[in-house]
């Protein structure tokens, strides 16, 4: 069967990537966002949270978050991706007119739905961003229909901030708090210093009327629910997104399994209190404890 | 249903009708280990063995083979995917009933929407003709409701005074037998069969003493990570017992490039849980990083996941992974000693 035969149902159950065009990169050290737009010319309809499995064909496959809204270029959408293996460092290096493959979207984004009205406090950890630029411009666009918005976004270092044009809009906006702090600052930095579990501590929130939606690296999680439940947050009003190893992206392959929960699946977004009920969600991730 | 009576050459005449149409595979015995079957692709129905006690890997390779291509692909502009799927029809032969309960699993799991199309163009193709079978001491399907089981066969084959029992199973299976020349099964032939299986079932002496439910319990109750650790103390992480089991399905993907680098194809290859990578992302953090964590996984799913979901333990009873297993690890040994260690627990409270 011809590529062009298959409609989008197809191409996922038979993990038939769709081709997509590079329009335009943008290159830093450390990291590349890529935007793109499907070749059949389909919007690629997808919520804040949700992911794409993007091929670089001859290198492979890899999940990666959608991080622009879907209330701003319907036909257009922006990947930011880190090279840290064979895949990811293909994708660094393409430019535009280049070519991409894409299943997807897929998976369970953030509840944009659920939390009208309310609070919302978002929480990013380095790459962990990504998905959540893609929220906070949903919420920058639809603002009145939310309540507060709370951005606090932690990166190791200051060259490894990512999106800085868009904080700086955000840090202009009367209606956001933004609280951006560095693991380690240098010379060109006179922001906060420290983990974002010490900006979290900061703020003042109503914790009856905030939902919280949180993306950062694994040992990250365990640190900002403590802080959470410090503040009387109810564990059904923390949303966490999760990554996993992603083969398939369609509850098949079996990579993502966190207990009875597929992550690519049932998530990548849970709430806090149904991650409590299982292993292997959050616990904090201790070297001395990997393979012998 | 119907049932027929087939002496030995009328069952050949069938298999050859149907060679002479499409491809067949079934159990054969291996030419580098005589005595060990394998099913693969017969060159004649001859080949076929239909007398076997199991195989190393099992009949699901007939629908998700341990290697496949899903695509090729050659770069340009724009580049060019081709999908890559067979549309053949096919038999396979040869199925035993724990085998054919295993196949049924892997329907139920690859047709959660959004169903693996893969598995399921490839099943839509064959024609299955299952077969009773000869259990060995690894075997405790009679401990896992398998024994008997008939679905998704199409004709079903048991060894009879007069030859052999087949049972009709669907249209498809009545449709082969069409112009088959066969006798109808009388009483005799009918309590033959049962005899037969009475007597297989009698042989099986690994039995598990547990229920599925009261096992999924005792596995959610938790506690159990000293066994889980006595057991990885043993276990190599070779991921064997993932390879050979009939009811494991998960699995990795990979591209290739060929010698020219502007066109190659992704391939789809078993994998197995038990392997370290398996659950590693990148910054090397990894979610079942010990090996008593892949151990206890492997349990956890087959009996407590997969069963709270599809209302059944994704295991059969088959043995697979008993026998591979270099450890000496037993699926139904280790299901019996955490039983057992938790009725040790249980009398002490
Ligand atoms: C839901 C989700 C969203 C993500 N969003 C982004 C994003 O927006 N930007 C970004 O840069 N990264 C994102 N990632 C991570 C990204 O998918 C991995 O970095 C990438 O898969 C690594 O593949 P590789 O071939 O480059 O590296 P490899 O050479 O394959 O491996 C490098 C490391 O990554 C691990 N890894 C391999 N394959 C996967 C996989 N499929 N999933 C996770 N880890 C894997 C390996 O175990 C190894 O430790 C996301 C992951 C998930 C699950
Ligand atoms: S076959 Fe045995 S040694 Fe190998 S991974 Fe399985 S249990 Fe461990
Ligand atoms: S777990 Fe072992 S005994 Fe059970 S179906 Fe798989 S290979 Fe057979
Ligand atoms: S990525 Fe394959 S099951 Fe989730």
């Amino acid at each position: 069967m011809p590529e062009t035969a298959m409609n989008a149902g197809q191409v996922s159950g038979f993990y038939m990537p769709e081709l997509a065009k590079v329009y335009r990169t943008c290159r830093k050290e450390t990291d590349i966002i890529i935007e793109a737009g499907m070749h059949s010319g389909r919007p690629l309809g997808h919520m804040p949270g949700q992911f794409v499995q993007v091929s670089v064909f001859g290198y492979g496959e890899v999940p990666i978050s959608i991080c622009s809204s879907p209330t701003r270029t319907p036909d257009r959408f922006e990947l930011c991706v880190r090279p840290v293996g064979g895949v990811t460092k293909a994708l660094y290096n393409k430019n535009s007119e280049d070519w991409i493959g894409i299943r997807g979207p897929f998976g369970r984004g953030f509840p944009v739905d659920l939390t009208k009205g309310k609070d919302i406090l978002v929480v990013a950890g380095g790459i962990g961003i990504a998905p959540l630029r893609s929220l906070i411009n949903y919420i920058m666009d639809k603002r009145e229909e939310y309540g507060r918005l709370i951005i606090v976004y932690g990166a190791k270092t200051p060259d490894l901030i990512l999106f800085t044009s868009d904080i700086e809009q955000w840090e202009n906006q009367p209606d956001a708090e933004v609280y951006l702090t560095v693991d380690e600052a240098d010379n060109s930095w006179n922001g906060r210093t420290g983990v974002v579990t010490l900006p979290i501590r900061e703020i003042e929130i109503d914790p009856a009327r905030t939902a919280a939606m949180v993306v950062g690296p694994p040992v990250m999680y365990r640190f900002v629910a403590m802080e959470l439940l410090k503040k009387d947050m109810d564990p059904d009003n923390i949303f966490f997104s999760l990554e996993r190893h992603f083969k398939c992206g369609i509850g098949k392959c079996g990579h993502c399994q966190l207990n009875d929960l597929y992550v690519c699946h049932d998530g990548p977004t849970f709430r806090y209190s149904d991650l409590l009920a299982r292993t292997e969600a959050i616990e904090a991730w201790a070297p001395e404890k990997d393979q012998d | 249903m119907q049932s027929f009576v087939l002496s030995s050459e009328q069952l050949n005449v069938l298999f050859e009708t149907l060679m002479a149409k499409m491809p067949m595979m079934g159990p054969k015995q291996r030419s580098d280990q005589p005595g060990f079957y394998h099913f693969d692709w017969l060159k004649s129905p001859g080949e076929l063995v239909l007398h076997y006690t199991t195989t190393t890997i099992p009949p699901k390779k007939a629908f998700f083979p341990p290697v496949e291509t899903m695509f090729s692909f050659k770069l340009g502009d724009p580049p060019e995917l081709t999908h890559i799927i067979e549309d053949t029809p096919f038999v396979l032969a040869g199925v035993h009933p724990c085998d054919l309960a295993a196949i049924k699993a892997l329907d139920d799991a690859y047709s959660v929407p959004p169903a693996d199309k893969r598995w399921l163009a490839n099943r839509r193709r064959a024609i299955i003709i299952g077969s009773d079978c000869l259990p060995d001491e690894y075997c405790f399907c009679t401990s896992m409701n398998t024994a008997d089981a008939r679905l998704p066969c199409d004709l079903f084959l048991t060894p009879i005074d007069r030859g052999w029992l087949c049972e009709v199973h669907t249209d498809a299976g009545k449709n082969v037998l069409k112009n088959i020349q066969k006798d109808t099964a009388q009483k005799k032939d009918i309590e033959d069969a049962s005899q037969w299986r009475l007597q297989k079932a009698e042989k099986i002496s690994t039995k598990l003493n547990i229920n599925f439910e009261a096992f999924a319990k005792i596995l959610e109750a938790g506690g159990l990570t000293p066994i889980w650790k006595e057991i990885a103390d043993r276990c190599y992480s070779c991921g064997s017992c993932n390879t050979t089991c009939p009811t494991c399905f998960c699995f990795n993907k990979y591209d290739e490039f060929d010698t020219t680098l502007t066109s190659g194809i992704r391939k789809r290859v078993w994998d197995s849980c038990q392997l370290p990578e398996f659950a590693m992302v990148a910054g090397e953090h990894n979610f079942r990083g010990e090996r008593w964590e892949r151990v206890k996984h492997r349990w956890h799913r087959k009996f407590l996941y997969l069963f709270r979901q599809f209302k059944r333990p994704y295991c059969t009873g088959c043995g697979r992974c008993s026998r591979a297993c270099t450890a000496d690890i037993n699926m139904a040994d280790v299901i019996n000693q955490l039983a057992a260690a938790s009725e040790k627990e249980r009398s002490h409270a």
